[in-house]
């Protein structure tokens, strides 16, 4: 495959799409997003308004790095609002970056995942970093 | 976590405004409603009280009580006298009513005479009484049950939240510590705050001593002063007690209501307290020493 080639396959062609990944509300407990990391085997969520406009994500790291620091009980920490124990203003690509430029800044930032929104800030996708690698190291393309 | 401010009062009366940075709020009145004269007797001496100290008030009186331990305790005056006598206060004195209700059937005739409904701590999580309060479109008091984490009330906010009520007022009437004795947390006042939603102090309910007389409750009256002025400081926006003007002859926690002669001095102190407070928020800001929680 060209180098060419590789350089033209963008962040939509590979990203995952809204059903396939991890989407609250965000007034939904910590637990159900858990839950749904957990249904997925994604170690992120993302967070949505109303609007559908991302509000935040939530990460495996997210909750390490909370138990550390945050002495309540779990039956307290489960009912927090997902939002309490978010990332609020995550990184993100768009559609139309290159997955080239998306994995680049995934390796920069040392992130596995990066939410997909439009230029209003609506979720489109996730790309997650197992597939934008398959492709990229793919000898198909 | 916007703050939410509770707007009490339909109709001609004086409307209340429970939350964030708005005067204290009194509600009380008697624990159940004896008769028409004592029901009106209580709300002119509260009135007066709170007249004088500048207080806005919610009367509140219940026409059930169906929590008694004893079959042959008082069980109320009935829901349709009740509300008459509650709706009569409305009238005579301008000001919002408060009764609570144990049967998801008596929901709407509640709604329909009192200004804000309440739901019994004990039928806190009930799903049917927390929808029947809900749909009553008025704003709903919902007392923490002595079994209940305050952060776990959230579950039950939800429950009126689903049933498209949002305006809420959470209460702490203390926690259950082993048998027959109840505690304070004071730190569920912060905690269930976190809904946004304001929050409200029972003084006289928290030092009952559940069931502790065998077939009634006793209670600690001489510890309403100290957790008055704790629950003030730790932010309650309005306080609820239950008064009498003769609380040995109460038909209903005999020993637990406030002997109203004493009104003027904890409410005065709750008032000042609450001052206090928030001027030190105007000094201080919001209390923010563990960002992370």
């Amino acid at each position: 495959m060209s180098t060419r080639k590789r350089d033209e396959i963008l962040v939509r062609d590979i990203m995952l799409s809204l059903t396939r990944f991890p989407v609250v509300g965000e007034s939904v407990f910590l637990k159900e997003a858990l839950e749904e990391m957990g249904r997925f085997r994604l170690g992120i969520a993302c967070i949505v308004g109303d609007d559908e406009k991302l509000q935040g994500i939530l990460t495996d790291g997210d909750i390490r790095r909370m138990l550390l620091k945050v002495q309540k009980p779990f039956s307290a920490f489960f009912v927090d609002d997902v939002l309490d124990h978010a990332v609020l203003e995550p990184l993100t690509v768009s559609c139309s970056d290159t997955l080239r430029h998306a994995v680049k800044l995934m390796g920069d930032k040392q992130v596995w995942d990066l939410p997909v929104v439009d230029a209003d800030g609506r979720l489109n996708g996730l790309l997650h970093l197992h597939p934008a690698l398959d492709v990229l190291l793919s000898d198909n393309h | 976590m916007k703050k939410k401010l509770l707007e009490v009062g339909y109709g001609e009366v004086a409307k209340v405004t429970i939350g964030d940075r708005q005067p204290l709020v009194f509600i009380g009145g008697p624990c159940a409603i004896e008769s028409r004269e004592h029901a009106f007797k209580i709300a002119e001496m509260v009135g007066a009280v709170c007249r004088r100290l500048g207080l806005q008030w919610i009367y509140k009186s219940c026409y059930d009580k169906d929590c008694r331990s004893s079959p042959d305790s008082f069980h109320g005056i009935g829901m349709h006298e009740g509300l008459r006598i509650l709706a009569d206060i409305r009238d005579a004195f301008g000001i919002p009513v408060s009764s609570d209700f144990s049967d998801p059937a008596w929901g709407q005739a509640t709604g329909e005479v009192c200004d804000l409904v309440q739901v019994p701590a004990y039928l806190c999580r009930q799903t049917s009484i927390l929808r029947a309060a809900a749909l009553t479109k008025r704003p709903v008091h919902l007392k923490k049950g002595q079994f209940m984490s305050p952060w776990n009330m959230k579950n039950s906010v939800r429950k009126l939240e689903a049933n498209g009520n949002h305006q809420v007022l959470l209460t702490d009437r203390g926690s259950f510590f082993g048998y027959n004795m109840l505690v304070n947390d004071m730190t569920c006042f912060p905690i269930m705050a976190r809904t946004g939603y304001p929050v409200c102090f029972d003084a006289t309910h928290s030092i009952q001593l559940p069931t502790s007389m065998g077939n009634i409750s006793g209670g600690q009256r001489e510890f309403i002063p100290h957790l008055v002025r704790a629950a003030t400081a730790c932010g309650i926006n309005a306080l609820f007690m239950e008064v009498h003007d003769d609380p040995d002859r109460a038909m209903s926690d005999a020993n637990t209501v406030l002997d109203i002669k004493y009104l003027e001095n904890i409410l005065g102190q709750a008032k000042a307290v609450h001052e206090m407070r928030l001027e030190l928020l105007e000094k201080y800001g919001e209390d923010n020493v563990h960002p992370e929680t």
